[in-house]
């Protein structure tokens, strides 16, 4: 039986923004003020997050999952490592998913193998590694040329799984990361190497890449309307073109996620957090909003006639999910599930029927949420909802993928 | 005008020309030819009443090829020796604006002997502590999705000059070419002005005594993105340079705010 697998996901947002922060500021990324950040209200924040994640590893998620950020609020988590170290001694089963570390951002990408490596070794074998190059905001936080960002982003990918793999010493002859000696200790535990994840959103580039080396393929878009399905398709394609099948554990989706007794409770205790997450977290990243960095002319990495052909096919008045006027308009979006457990579980088998997707990434913690109800909502989850799915998606993967065990044994999964 | 392609060195480069007299070269800056025109702008028309000016586009703007490995200013100088050699030019008039002015200034202090006159407008490539130079990149992404007054307030004098609007409008362009060339002049400038150093080589202003022409150096008197202080750094370090010029009216652009005033400076400045 192959079920879906369930993630739990924390993006660690700061919660203490003042009432009226939409009104008076543009954005929540890289220049939002930081004299913002109050220190008394902050104490223990971390300690509760971790708390939560330890949490949804006794509950029995698959894995837990923690991304990098800088100098913004949507998420604290500038070293992801730090947080996936204290988890390693904190859970017992489920795999720590760092999705993931940004690699241009790190000077030298062997610290990033080292790490990992170290991790590995101290969660027994339960990473899984995800790399990303870092979106517009990451370009601006440490002045990364948009440019070259792909290309850096490749070589230091090809290096550190070369270093776990390869004998040491080597000599990289890198053109972004020349180095002399290539030499790491620890090495993994997980052999080959832990699973790899790369994150991205439909660019034709990123699938073949990641099909060409066999890693997995995480939907970084946060709407599931046709794009997940779209994204699937697309995946399968270039996955055939490289002698490889399509099967749902090569792909994974970010969605949230908020379950309680009954769907009008779910929604009442839910929607403060919501709406700060909307109108806060994602204002800079996801809105129109304000100043919307993470993609656009000021990081020019789509090459120029790809650009002209944006140009001609996108609106620049379009909303974000970040924009929404109402809840309707939201749940439309898909990208957060919410209400009682029958509500979720089926709202979440139909997504999984329609873009047949192994792993899902469910963010429970949203804003300034408070923590007795994201535990909450993790138990109803895990309790109410994950036993169903799991039988549920075993049954619809069994029959769209009659041959997955097969593909499974001959070890495919990256 | 006539307008070709030269060859060089297997890419492709776009080169405007025009005009006959001193062989004059001229790099663009943001708001300039190849970077929102496809043409002259009244401010090239006026220099070419009295001399031979090759525009060239830099690498990825108008037709010109991009450079794959292009990451510092070093590279740039290089590909522009090169240009200098396909258009056949032993000693030329040299004129830049920007980045632009920046490539010209690395030139000139490289290759002092091939410089007649040196002619800088609001030209970024220096340090100059407690002045950095703006961000266009981040006021490259509008406001709301659609509002560029803060990329208008930092490229001209203000938010709402004629020039700034007819150049940088909010929304998408009507011709989408037009908003095509900005982009593509983002992207070249983001390949060596975006990593630190940002839009500078801390090396360079110790190779300014290098700089043996004449040099006339121009700034618009409300320079929002390269302060006024970087002229003055330039024209302090350059021995053939008589302080700086400034344009009234005019912000970061002035050749395309007060064309034929910086026309007049630098027509004036080369026949003198």
């Amino acid at each position: 039986m192959h079920p879906v697998q369930l993630f739990c996901w924390h993006f660690m947002a700061y919660p203490h923004l003042p009432e009226d922060f939409d009104e008076k500021y543009d954005t929540g990324w890289v220049t939002v003020p930081n004299s913002l950040w109050d220190s008394e209200k902050s104490r223990g924040l971390f300690q509760e997050y971790i708390d939560q994640l330890a949490y949804a590893d006794e509950l029995g998620f698959d894995g837990l999952v923690l991304n990098e950020h800088h100098q913004n609020i949507y998420g604290l988590m500038p070293s992801p490592n730090l947080i996936a170290a204290a988890l390693t001694q904190r859970s017992s089963k489920a795999k720590i998913c760092v999705l993931g570390n940004l690699l241009p951002l790190h000077i030298n990408p062997l610290r990033v193998a080292e790490e990992y490596a170290m991790l590995d070794n101290m969660s027994n074998g339960r990473i899984i590694a995800g790399f990303a190059p870092g979106g517009g905001p990451e370009n601006y936080n440490y002045d990364i040329p948009s440019v070259t960002s792909r290309e850096r982003f490749w070589e230091a990918v090809d290096l550190v799984v070369r270093a776990w793999t390869d004998d040491g010493p080597f000599n990289h002859e890198g053109h972004y990361y020349p180095l002399r000696y290539v030499n790491p200790w620890p090495k993994p535990t997980q052999k080959p190497h832990p699973p790899i994840w790369v994150p991205g959103s439909r660019s034709a580039s990123t699938l073949t890449e990641v099909a060409k080396r066999g890693y997995c393929y995480f939907l970084s878009s946060r709407s599931h309307g046709g794009e997940t399905y779209k994204a699937r398709e697309q995946f399968s394609k270039v996955l055939e073109e490289h002698g490889d099948s399509y099967q749902p554990y090569r792909m994974g989706i970010l969605m949230s996620a908020y379950v309680s007794e009954t769907d009008a409770q779910a929604r009442e205790e839910c929607e403060e957090g919501v709406w700060y997450f909307l109108r806060n977290c994602l204002k800079g990243h996801l809105r129109k909003e304000g100043r919307q960095l993470t993609f656009g002319a000021g990081v020019p990495y789509i090459p120029a006639p790809a650009w002209k052909e944006f140009l001609k096919h996108s609106d620049p008045n379009r909303s974000m999910l970040g924009d929404v006027n109402d809840w309707d308009e939201l749940d439309k979006a898909q990208s957060i599930v919410v209400g009682s457990p029958e509500t979720v579980h089926r709202k979440i088998l139909d997504l999984i029927e329609k873009s047949q997707v192994g792993n899902l990434l469910i963010q429970f913690h949203l804003g300034n949420m408070p923590g007795e109800l994201a535990l909450k909502s993790q138990r109803l989850f895990a309790t109410e909802v994950a036993p169903a799915l799991r039988e549920d998606s075993a049954r619809v993967f069994a029959n769209a993928y009659p041959r997955m065990e097969e593909t499974l044994a001959a070890g495919a999964v990256a | 005008m006539s307008g070709r392609t030269l060859d060089v060195n297997g890419r492709k480069v776009s080169v405007l020309e025009d005009g006959s007299g001193e062989p004059t070269l001229y790099l663009h800056g943001f708001a300039d030819v190849h970077a929102v025109t496809e043409g002259w702008m009244p401010f090239h028309e006026k220099l070419v009443e009295s001399c031979r000016l090759y525009a060239p586009a830099h690498p990825g703007c108008a037709a010109s090829d991009e450079i794959e490995y292009l990451e510092s200013a070093e590279d740039l100088v290089f590909h522009y020796l090169e240009v200098i050699d396909a258009l056949g030019l032993e000693r030329f008039d040299l004129v830049g604006a920007c980045v632009g002015g920046w490539a010209a200034a690395e030139l000139a202090a490289r290759h002092p002997e091939k410089v007649r006159r040196l002619v800088l407008i609001d030209a970024s490539g220096l340090f100059v502590s407690g002045a950095p130079i703006g961000d266009i990149f981040m006021m490259s992404h509008p406001v709301r999705g659609t509002d560029y007054s803060e990329l208008r307030a930092m490229l001209f004098e203000n938010d709402q000059t004629p020039a700034g609007h007819a150049l940088f409008p909010d929304g998408r362009a009507e011709n989408i070419e037009d908003e095509l060339r900005r982009y593509q002049m983002i992207r070249f400038t983001n390949r060596f002005g975006f990593n630190p150093p940002y839009f500078y080589n801390r090396s360079l202003r110790s190779r300014l005594h290098r700089i043996a022409a004449p040099t006339l150096v121009v700034w618009g008197e409300s320079d929002h993105m390269v302060p006024l202080a970087h002229g003055e750094a330039y024209a302090e370090g350059i021995s053939g340079s008589n302080g700086v010029k400034l344009v009234k009216g005019a912000g970061h652009s002035p050749q395309a705010e007060r064309p034929e005033d910086t026309a007049a400076l630098v027509t004036g400045f080369l026949s003198g």
